[in-house]
This record gives structure tokens, C-alpha cells and sequence, in this order.
């Protein structure tokens, strides 16, 4: 959350360098598709820092939002619309839902959206397991058309990596841009002292409700992808263990900071297939590190970089 | 001194349960004055203030700043309407930088859309500019310029009420509330503060202040109000208050009982 430093542009020139380098060294379809899988998470979590990292919201919804997108992008393209419409509808669709929910709940205290959004995660879950004709219940929806536009589209897992990069590199971007803006110190504001904000000529109610909208739209696209690039979506992806998922590679990764959410989602996407040959010992050795990093570094892994920037300047 | 007082409130009262924390008050704040509000602990001064600026609502009365009413207005609206106020315990946003917290403020008037932000347009680009230079301008009359991209928390706290003031700057009210402003500060701060709230009289800004430092705030006062549980009993000049019996006993009187 500190204001961006000179300094940072060779680390994120770095980072897309060795980003756009992975497919040369790995060429394992399953290693690219779980990257592809944690660069979606990470526009996810880019999307719930908005609500939850700046304006101090919490939100358990973010993974319902995601299945809307994605729900809505199979349904439609596999009912013969073209792909190119799928964005849009998976926008529309949960821009109506995140302002059904957000209207009545920004007005309460932190905890009531909270609960709202456990709820809506629940009912949104239930409708896809249970309107089986549409969505295909439990055992989801298979052969998604891929991403098209106008004939063109991304053949293969590495095109498809390139693609959502870019997705990636456009989400952060967005972040950044309204990180630094009149509506991003608002959040911060918000989540600081709602009352001082208020006092500020802060319209803190909107400012709630547009951080809850915009994460809503970012969970919806990143859907939109997942189901079109991914081929194949159930309601597992979409669970209420997913949204606490989404809420952990947050923290883990670090509230408020852009590049944690990127970490963070990255990290615990690839850390249970990395450590999957230890069968069921995984959990506990996962449990074990998330506590581990929230309780050694409660600004998330992102601030370690800073932390130890800073015990470097003062040996020196 | 303009005859039409900037704030007019009439028959505020607020409770608390059984308690009357404001029992009808009447207040008139003349444009461009320095007045302040006194009265022992409990007497209802940060429950006024907060009426006033619709932090906590009154429960009847009419508030009327600038001309318009403003009783059960979001806090927002009264602060977009030129009313600005510091807080008696420090709510600094505490994730933000020095300017930033200003900065907030700042764009009190600046309404901006998502587009504008999302293309960093011609409008963006300009008001963001706007932004930064007012709350400069703010950051400079506190003195804290120098502190700009500390993070807000790094700051003493004296220097954290100074930035509440310069946040309040940067909304450019017409009046500014300061709740206790001298709260926690030393000797040669409480003076520096005297300083900036004169010149900041002297820009035109009106200043409605409580204070638990009888003594600052008589030197500096045009006007000072007297509350005694939850009652206006006096109100004038402090030469005229510090003699009214009623303000000796209630408020002056007790202090020298205690001491």
C-alpha cells in the first residue's frame, strides 16, 4: 500500500521476463495448465483486495462471482453463442449480483456483508447443483468452446499462458491505476476510519459498493476465462472452500499489497500439487505454513521483501 | 463582521438513553471568528460537534451551515458543503501516506468517474493535479511538508493532530471544527497551534473549537460558548464569559474547588 517506488519497475520487469520464460523450461502440459489455473486465482484475488485489502470489507462471495462468470460462459457458448459475447453477459451478470447484494449490505457493518456473501455463496452453489439440466449438477459442465474471437483464438496450454499474462499484466495494471486515484485512497480511507472518511467529503457507502462491484467484475472475467481455457467447470471450483481459499492466498499473500495478491494466489495454487507426494501429511504441512506466514509476517508474504529492505538499510 | 452567522443551530438536543447530552441548544457562529466551546467533562462539547458535522445525528433541532440545513445530512454532504472538522481521539488513515491522507480530502470536491480513472484522461490527469497541489498547500500551512511520503503512522503525535488539521484544510472549508486540538501536545506546540489557527482566522475560515485548556482558548477566542450539562449558560466575549457567575460556578469555580 505504499506509494509506488522508483525502484519497482525492475522487479515487475523481472517478474514478466520470468513469467513469459516458464513455457521454455516447462513444457509439462500439467504444469502450464496449474499456472494457468493460479493466474486466474490471482485476478481473482487482485479482485478481492479491492473490497476486502482496501476498503476492509469482507467478503466470502468472491468465489461465487467467479463460478457466475464462468457458469455464464459455458451456458452461452455452449448454447451457440459466440465467445466474444461471454465477457460482456459474464460482466452483466455479476455486476447485477454484486449490486443486489452490495446495495442493502454497505450501509451495515463489515460482518453483515460477510454473512451476506457466505449466503449468497450457498445459494449460488445449491442453484448450480441442483438445476441439472443447465448446469450439469455435481458433475459439471465438460467440452466449453474455447476462447474465439472471430475465428482467431489461442490453440494449446502455452498460447493460452500467454494470453491470460497479458489478462494478468491488464488486471494489474487497472489495480494500480486505481490504487492511485481519488477512489483507491477512498477504499483505504474507508477501511481506516470510515467516520474520518466520511468527514472528508467521502461518499463511503459508494466507495463500499464500487471496490465490491469492481472485484465482482474481476472474478467474473477471470471466470469467463477459467471456463473457456479450461474447458471443464464444476461446482468444487466455485465452493464456499473456495472462497476461503481466495480470502487465505489474500492474507498469506498480503492485504492491500498487488504484488502479495499475485504471490499469494500463486503460491497456494502450486504449493498442494508441489507437496502432493506427501499424500495426506500435505494438509498439515500447509496448515502449518499459512500459520507460520500469518503469524512471522502479518503483512503477508509481499511485506517480507520490505521487511528485509529495511533491516538491510539499518546495517548500513 | 457579516450580521448572518455561518452556523445557526436552534433547539438541538440529543439523548442517550436517559441522559440528555443536549438539552435545545441554540448556537449562532458569526463568519470569520474564532469561537470556542468550553465546559467540564461530560457537558456535552464532542456530542455538539458531532451533531454539527453529522458524525453522531442529533435527535431534534435544526442545523443550518452556509444557508443550508444540514440535520440529518450523511456526514459527506455536510463535509462537501464547507464543513470540515479533527477528531479529540486521532483517526488518521493509518495505511496512507502523509499526502495521501490529505489528499483525501483534497478531492472532496473533485467528483471523478471510473472511466475517467480507468483511461487516466485529460479530466483524471488534471484533477489528480489539483489534488496533489491543494493538499501541498495544506500539507504547508501545518508545516508538514517536509513529511509528505512518510507513511501517515511514522509521524508524532502532535504531528498526527497537525495532519488532521491539514486534512481538514484540504476539503477548503468555510468552517473548520477542531476537537481539542491541543490535546497531547506540549508547550511549544500548544503555541505553534495558536499560530496556524490565528492565520488560518485570518484566511476567512471560520473556527468553532472545544478545548479543555480554558486559558489557550481564552486568548484566542472572539466568542465563547459555555455548556453545562448538556445546557448553553453562557455565551459571548471571554472577558464577559470569564466574569458570568454562572460560568464561575459551574465550570471555573468547580476547577478551583478541585485544585
Amino acid at each position: 500500500m505504499k506509494p509506488p517506488k522508483m525502484n519497482s519497475w525492475p522487479i515487475l520487469a523481472a517478474s514478466i521476463a520470468a513469467a513469459l520464460a516458464v513455457p521454455i523450461v516447462a513444457h509439462d502440459g500439467y504444469i502450464i495448465q496449474l499456472l494457468n489455473i493460479a493466474i486466474l486465482n490471482a485476478i481473482v484475488v487482485l479482485g478481492l483486495n479491492f473490497v476486502t485489502g482496501w476498503a476492509g470489507q469482507i467478503n466470502f462471495g468472491q468465489a461465487a462471482f467467479y463460478g457466475l462468470g464462468a457458469y455464464t460462459t459455458a451456458i452461452a457458448t455452449k448454447a451457440g453463442l459466440p465467445w466474444i459475447t461471454t465477457p460482456f453477459l459474464s460482466v452483466i451478470v455479476v455486476m447485477a449480483a454484486s449490486l443486489m447484494l452490495g446495495l442493502p449490505t454497505m450501509r451495515l457493518r463489515t460482518y453483515y456483508l460477510a454473512m451476506t456473501t457466505i449466503g449468497f455463496g450457498e445459494i449460488i452453489r445449491l442453484i448450480i447443483v441442483h438445476w441439472e439440466p443447465v448446469t450439469g449438477g455435481t458433475s459439471g459442465l465438460r467440452a466449453i468452446p474455447g476462447i474465439s474471437i472471430f475465428g482467431f483464438g489461442p490453440q494449446g496450454q502455452i498460447q493460452h499462458y500467454y494470453l491470460l499474462i497479458a489478462v494478468l499484466l491488464l488486471a494489474i495494471l487497472i489495480a494500480a491505476r486505481v490504487r492511485h486515484s481519488v477512489l483507491g485512497r477512498a477504499m483505504i480511507a474507508t477501511r481506516d476510519s470510515e467516520i474520518a472518511a466520511e468527514q472528508s467529503g467521502v461518499d463511503t457507502v459508494r466507495t463500499k459498493l464500487l471496490a465490491f462491484m469492481i472485484g465482482a467484475v474481476y472474478a467474473g472475467l477471470a471466470g469467463c476465462l477459467y471456463a473457456s481455457s479450461i474447458r471443464f467447470i464444476s461446482p468444487d471450483s466455485f465452493s464456499g472452500t473456495q472462497a476461503i481459499l481466495l480470502m487465505t492466498m489474500l492474507i498469506v499473500g498480503g492485504m492491500g499489497s498487488i504484488a502479495g495478491c499475485i504471490i499469494g494466489a500463486v503460491a497456494l495454487t502450486i504449493l498442494p500439487e508441489a507437496l502432493r507426494f506427501l499424500g495426506q501429511w500435505y494438509l498439515v504441512l500447509y496448515g502449518l505454513g499459512v500459520i507460520a506466514v500469518i503469524v512471522l509476517a502479518p503483512g503477508g508474504l509481499a511485506s517480507l521483501a520490505s521487511l528485509s529492505q529495511a533491516r538491510r538499510a539499518s546495517v548500513h | 463582521m457579516n450580521p448572518e452567522p455561518i452556523i445557526t443551530a436552534r433547539g438541538v438536543t440529543r439523548r442517550f438513553g436517559g441522559l440528555v447530552a443536549l438539552d435545545g441548544i441554540d448556537l449562532d457562529v458569526p463568519r470569520g471568528v474564532v469561537q470556542a466551546i468550553i465546559g467540564p467533562n461530560g457537558s456535552g462539547k464532542t456530542t455538539l460537534l458531532n451533531a454539527l458535522s453529522g458524525a453522531s445525528h442529533a435527535d431534534t433541532g435544526s442545523i443550518r451551515v452556509g444557508g443550508h440545513e444540514i440535520f440529518r445530512l450523511k456526514p459527506y454532504r455536510i463535509a462537501r458543503l464547507g464543513l470540515a472538522r479533527t477528531f479529540q481521539n486521532i483517526r488518521i488513515f493509518e495505511n496512507l501516506s502523509v499526502i495521501e491522507n490529505v489528499k483525501v480530502a483534497a478531492a472532496c470536491n473533485s467528483p471523478t468517474s471510473l472511466f475517467n480513472i480507468l483511461t487516466a484522461n485529460a479530466r483524471h490527469r488534471h484533477s489528480e493535479a489539483d489534488i496533489d497541489r491543494n493538499a501541498r498547500e495544506a500539507l504547508e500551512i501545518v508545516g508538514l511538508a517536509h513529511r509528505a511520503n512518510d507513511r501517515a503512522t511514522q509521524l508524532p503525535y502532535a504531528q498526527q493532530r497537525l495532519l488532521e488539521i491539514a486534512r481538514a484544510l484540504a476539503s477548503k472549508p468555510n468552517v473548520l471544527l477542531l476537537d481539542e486540538p491541543a490535546a497531547g501536545m506540549n508547550m511549544t506546540e500548544s503555541m505553534t497551534l495558536l499560530d496556524t489557527i490565528a492565520r488560518l482566522k485570518n484566511s476567512g475560515i471560520t473556527i468553532l473549537l472545544v478545548e479543555h485548556n480554558v486559558r489557550l482558548v481564552m486568548g484566542i477566542s472572539d466568542r465563547v460558548t459555555v455548556l453545562d450539562f448538556g445546557k448553553k449558560i453562557a455565551e459571548g466575549a471571554p472577558s464577559d464569559v470569564q466574569r458570568n457567575p454562572l460560568v464561575i460556578e459551574a465550570y471555573l469555580g468547580r476547577r478551583h474547588r478541585h485544585a
